[in-house]
């Protein structure tokens, strides 16, 4: 971009977190944008089009209180930058990478453009890192690998941030003395959830590897925008310059999603469904493809979104799209929920796709798939025989459905459930997998090979 | 004349530039001083509007915009297969070694490596008259391909008057020269052709021959024929990917084009790490040596995501010219209708449902269209097919939504993904009651000839019981299993062995992975035989505890897994062993 | 170029101003280093205090410990090295502020000038200075024909603020902006001096 750095005061329009500006001869797509009051004030903004004399600039903090005669806009000639260097660590941003810990600017290394580059598929690593979360049903049937992107879909006042910043601090690559840096970014929640997660990472002592950036509840709703491609910026120099690996917790992605939408319905554009943008799964994308490998790189981002579910419906455009792109999900379930259970994890609808890839001999064990098949399988009978218990009752049941209730309740009481400070080796998750399954007779474990039942099968009878 | 013009627009991936009277529509253009690439798709006086394949980061109004004459086209000669594409046929491993691991704008490379020696082997002689699409001479491009050397199908034809000898020769080499009416024209291991045109063929045949993916769910119950297509819609987690990777990998077709469009990039990278160690169980060679892939991933710009198809489907139709089987798959449709419907929306054209365009019908149509099995244009005579299979990414699972209820229109087989089903780990999550295939009585011919002559007859038997299933699940869920008499017990828990022991079918396990022809039709009668026997069994009073408690259950649904290819053999002896075991359940009842 | 003289003028400054600060800066390293230690004495006797508390605990609270141990040394160091910057940057602008105007410095207004045109492409422009230029941007102006002298007086260390006539435009040319721009870049290369970043 050319240098440039012109103010233009001749604002045509102010509408919703949009400025119009008129007049315009210099100013590229894409451009930051200094909005400058009369009083002083300056904000920043970008620019969405650009054209025929009109740029038409989002302003990140909102246009409230701007005026057209006293407002004018400087084109900085470049895009936006976020400053990083290792300093960055331990540190407190708000959602636009600003200091917000009272702490000077970092001192950058380099000055890296906050909308990142696609990576390219051939140089990319696959995943193939078994992440030890500690949590049983993570690392025994959602398993976590290095450079996945694996959301939460919740719930609102569900206990996705506990679930998440139990993986924050116990999460770590077994057989490695590597350890995660954290980088959280905060989209438009409350302050005690983003206080509760700073607090986690200090009790833990990983504030010192932790990055924070924070746009609360009461910050302005266009700044979401920018806010998880600062925090990705700086995991992604952490991965790849400084070589660590990066776990980074975006949450909550549903107020993000919101704040395109209001983008999207300032600029009159024609809405897909819901009314959210019909670039949505795009713009998503540009997300959470920030996750990954790349080789001849030491370093690793790995994603975990959180996402709360409008009225708990999978099937609303900001999940299902998040689903399409991101390796599988994390989903929390209501009833578990009410019943107490913790990580209330509702597995059927739950999966990660490059599980595959991080389990089995070498990494976990030989029987981990075939087991977490078993039990995926068993737990999903125990739900169908849960549901015809309340037509029929039990005595219109039998023996073998009997027995499926028993392995329900077990796994749900033993696996499934578990502290909230507890850190489970894979070997004590395994056994406990295998203690559920051994509820069953040997006979209708059909997903587990023979020479596993009989290494493993440990009958309580 | 070029068109030389000025940008006056921008907005995302949407340029306008005015001075562009002497565009084309469809033409490449250069924009910008970063030579972005893009092409022309609407003219209105001198203005052209134009899609960008590459980030406009930065673009500014200004700047200029060049013609090249050309529409977008593709490069077409040996070296294509192996390699990974963006979609407008870049090679990403060019691209990384330019731009490092982040793609970068502007670059320009060869879309195969243009100093490599190919063995030429000269099929005509001087003095043949060679027709359009002719084959004049083969070079081995892979150990699995055979790749001709065709005369482009837009070219005149004429009288050879020089072919070079059998014999190493770089791609640029002139290999031969052709004569009509004095003019004389010399030939290239390779041609360009446009991607949004057809290449042309002499005529089309029925598809009537299965294309056999070593999927049970698949072959068995709703086959793809071999020119036909096929659509697999579910949302996500239902496994899309994975089903569509094994048809890659185990599809009995020569060629392979894979185009990941806009969707993530770690699958295309599982493709690229898995492919080469993969070995095709036909030929024992790896699997890359016959696939390309066309990647141009969620985050990549979204016009090439546009293109990507067009190129894939072009690279498709020139192997299949040259007499091969091709396959490709799109994953995912849905996302290339959506980057239709962005650069709609930017060209503030009327949309139609959800904001598509009013022509994704049309265009859909055109794509499903250039599948086919045809003989080829010019000599020697040879046959080859393009079978095309789209994924579906429907928003919210939804099936009535724009993409599924077009593409339904234009595709003969439909394997419908069930979250249902996905929830409890059924995978393929295809569902039985809602797919279906058109090609079924076509190919029945193939199955008896080649497998089996009662192949038709045990298949309607099989997928009978699991309709019977159907209908007494209601029941079920009303009343309890325990309410059904044991001749409906029985066909339950057949159905839940047909579910279990042949629709299951785990792509991770190095024997299940890929099932034979044969293999498929013996699991299928075994279960025939289990059926037939547990019906007399309860008619000689047996009860259905009885028969739920016989050990062979257990051998029967873990002959997928255990039982290997070759080892057919061992699926005959469960056959004594069936008739055993029902033996003893009746002399413990008597 | 003339405009890097004004680079080459803070290099001289951070030069001098380094020299002077160095020894400062490494006593309060020291310090900090000190307060690093002191706190791993506190930890030993929290962690006799607890031990008996189990060693789950224990590991958390050594680990807590440590971390915001770590973290407030360091973030000490930060402030401290903030507050030198912050010190070489004041030098810097007393000087400017001082900086006699010669020759040179018309020359350099001139590029300013010529600059700006370049940017806003058009040169029918009006000039803010500061009172102090008054004098010398007379001999700045005169290749300039189509360009005014605005009345209006600006405050800043020097160099111009630029308005198209239609009023439309503005553009910022004061050392006091070039110095923010160039500020994230200077602060790294004083940082590097000090051998602190990293």
């Amino acid at each position: 971009m050319a240098k440039s750095g012109i103010q233009y005061s001749k604002i045509a329009e102010i509408k919703g977190p949009l400025v119009v500006v008129d007049d315009v001869d210099n100013a590229a797509f894409d451009e930051l944008v200094e909005i400058q009051t009369t009083y002083g004030e300056k904000r920043l903004g970008k620019v969405l089009e650009v054209g025929n004399g009109k740029a038409v600039v989002q302003v990140f903090e909102g246009t409230t209180g701007l005026s057209i005669s006293q407002t004018n806009a400087k084109f900085v000639g470049k895009v936006m930058e976020m400053p990083v260097s290792e300093q960055v660590l331990g540190r407190i941003f708000d959602g636009l990478g600003r200091p917000k810990d009272g702490l000077p600017d970092p001192i950058a290394e380099k000055f890296l453009d906050i909308n990142g580059s696609p990576m390219n598929p051939e140089q990319r690593e696959y995943p193939r890192d078994f992440i030890q979360t500690g949590v049983s049903v993570i690392d025994g049937m959602l398993t976590l690998v290095r450079g996945q992107k694996l959301p939460i879909f919740s719930g609102s006042g569900m206990s996705h941030n506990v679930l998440a910043a139990q993986i924050a601090r116990q999460a770590s690559v077994v057989g490695t003395n590597d350890e995660f840096a954290v980088v959280f970014a905060a989209i438009g929640v409350q302050y005690s959830e983003s206080e509760y997660f700073r607090r986690s990472l200090e009790e833990s002592g990983a504030l010192k590897r932790s990055v924070l950036f924070l746009n609360l509840a009461d910050d302005p709703a266009i700044e979401r925008i920018i806010t998880p491609r600062v925090a990705l910026t700086v995991a992604e120099y952490l991965a790849y310059d400084v070589g660590m690996h990066v776990l980074v917790i975006l949450t909550d992605m549903t107020n993000y999603a919101e704040a395109l939408r209001e983008i999207s319905a300032a600029r009159e554009e024609v809405p897909g469904r819901k009314g959210y943008p019909g670039y949505l799964y795009t713009d998503l994308s540009t997300i959470y493809e920030r996750a990954g490998r790349l080789g001849g790189k030491n370093g690793s981002v790995t994603q975990m979104p959180i996402l709360s579910m409008p009225s708990d419906d999978i099937t609303h455009p900001i999940p299902d799209l998040t689903g399409y792109i991101t390796e599988g999900q994390i989903v929390l379930g209501r009833d578990l929920f009410r019943q107490g259970v913790y990580p209330p994890v509702n597995i059927l609808m739950s999966l990660s796709r490059i599980m595959k890839d991080g389990i089995g001999e070498g990494r976990t064990r030989a029987d981990h798939q075939e087991i977490s098949n078993q039990n995926y399988d068993a737990y999903s009978r125990a739900q169908e025989v849960r549901a015809l218990v309340g037509i029929v009752g039990k005595a219109g049941l039998t023996d073998i459905d009997l027995k499926y209730l028993d392995f329900g309740d077990a796994f749900e009481k033993e696996f499934l459930t578990q502290a909230v400070d507890e850190n489970r080796s894979i070997d004590e998750t395994l056994l406990l997998q295998w203690k559920s399954a051994s509820l069953l007779p040997k006979n209708e474990l059909t997903k587990v090979k023979d020479k596993f039942i009989s290494m493993y099968y440990k009958s309580t009878k | 004349m070029v068109a030389k013009g000025r940008i006056i627009w921008v907005s995302g991936p949407a340029v306008k530039a005015d001075g562009m009277l002497d565009a084309k529509m469809y033409e490449t253009v250069s924009v910008g001083e970063s030579k972005l690439i893009g092409e022309v798709i609407r003219l209105t006086g001198d203005v052209a509007f134009i899609q960008v394949y590459e980030s406009t980061s930065g673009l500014k109004p200004g700047e200029s915009v060049v013609g090249t004459g050309n529409p977008l086209s593709v490069f077409l000669g040996p070296g294509i297969i192996g390699q990974i594409y963006d979609g407008i046929q870049r090679p990403l491993k060019e691209l990384s070694k330019k731009s490092g691991s982040f793609i970068g704008r502007g670059i320009v490379t060869s879309p195969v490596d243009m100093s490599k020696k190919y063995t030429f082997v000269p099929k005509i002689n001087v003095g043949d008259e060679v027709s359009p699409g002719s084959i004049l001479g083969t070079v081995r491009e892979t150990e699995l391909i055979e790749h001709g050397i065709m005369l482009a199908p837009d070219h005149s034809g004429g009288k050879i008057t020089n072919i070079v000898k059998e014999g190493k020769y770089d791609i640029e080499t002139e290999i031969a020269s052709v004569d009509k009416n004095g003019q004389s024209d010399n030939i290239k291991m390779y041609h360009k052709w446009p991607v949004r045109q057809p290449r042309p063929y002499q005529k089309r045949y029925d598809p009537t021959v299965p294309l056999l993916t070593g999927q049970r769910v698949i072959d068995t119950f709703f086959p793809l024929a071999k020119g036909g297509t096929g659509s697999i819609p579910g949302a996500f987690g239902t496994g899309k990917t994975v089903t569509l990777h094994q048809i890659a990998k185990w599809a009995d077709s020569q060629v392979v084009v894979y185009i990941g469009c806009g969707e993530r990039g770690n699958e295309m990278t599982e493709v690229l790490v898995e492919f080469p160690e993969l070995k095709d169980p036909r030929s024992g060679k790896p699997l890359m040596d016959r696939t390309v892939l066309v990647a141009n991933t969620s985050n990549m710009p979204v016009a090439a995501r546009e293109a990507s198809i067009y190129t894939g489907v072009t690279i498709a139709e020139y192997y299949r010219d040259m007499g091969n089987d091709v396959v490709l798959v799109a994953d995912s449709t849905s996302r290339w209708a959506e980057a239709l419907r962005e650069m709609s929306g930017r060209l503030e054209e009327m949309p139609a449902e959800e904001g598509y365009p009013s022509y994704l019908a049309s265009r859909l149509a055109e794509f499903y269209e250039r599948a086919g099995r045809v003989k080829a244009n010019g000599s020697p005579d040879r046959d080859g097919s393009v079978s095309l299979v789209g994924a579906v990414s429907p928003s919210g699972g939804d099936f009535t939504e724009p993409v599924t209820t077009h593409t339904m229109r234009f595709i003969k087989t439909f394997w419908a993904l069930d979250a249902k089903l996905a929830y409890s780990r059924h995978y393929p999550s295809i569902n039985w009651m809602s797919s279906y295939s058109g090609y079924l009585n076509d190919i029945a011919k193939w199955w008896s000839k080649n497998v089996n002559h009662d192949w038709f007859k045990i298949r309607g038997e099989i997928y009978g019981i699991l309709q019977r299933e159907d209908t007494l699940k209601e029941i079920v869920r009303l009343l309890g299993p325990e309410a059904l008499p044991e001749e409906e017990k029985l066909i339950l828990e057949v159905a839940r062995m047909i579910k279990i022991g042949i629709l299951q079918q785990n792509s991770f396990d190095d024997v299940d992975t890929y099932c034979s022809p044969t293999k498929q039709f013996k699991l299928l009668e075994l279960l025939t035989i289990f059926y037939h026997s547990g019906i007399n069994a309860i008619k000689d009073g047996a009860s259905i505890n009885d028969i739920r408690s016989m050990p062979i259950i257990g051998t029967l649904l873990k002959a997928r897994m255990e039982v290997t290819d070759d080892q057919i053999d061992k699926l005959e002896q469960l056959n004594t062993e069936i008739n055993e075991q029902f033996k003893n359940i009746k002399s413990v009842n008597q | 170029m003339e405009l890097n003289k004004l680079e080459n003028l803070l290099d001289t400054i951070i030069t001098q101003s380094e020299s002077e600060l160095t020894s400062d800066l490494k006593y309060t390293l020291n310090e900090s280093k000190k307060v690093l230690l002191k706190s791993y004495d506190s930890l030993e006797n929290e962690y006799d205090k607890i031990i008996n508390d189990g060693k789950k605990e224990s590991d958390k609270i050594t680990k807590q410990i440590l971390g915001s141990a770590e973290l407030e040394s360091r973030n000490k160091q930060l402030a401290m090295l903030e507050e030198y910057i912050e010190k070489v940057f004041s030098k810097v602008i007393s000087k400017l502020e001082n900086m006699t105007r010669t020759n040179a410095y018309s020359k350099f207004l001139s590029s300013l000038i010529e600059e700006s045109i370049k940017i806003l492409g058009t040169s029918d422009i009006e000039v803010s200075i500061t009172n102090k230029d008054e004098k010398i941007i007379e001999s700045a102006l005169n290749k300039f024909t189509t360009v005014k002298l605005s009345s209006e007086r600006i405050t800043c260390l020097g160099g111009i603020k630029v308005r198209s006539k239609n009023g439309t435009m503005m553009l910022d040319n004061t050392i006091d902006a070039r110095l923010a721009n160039m500020k994230p870049l200077i602060r790294k290369e004083i940082a590097t001096k000090f051998g602190v970043n990293n």
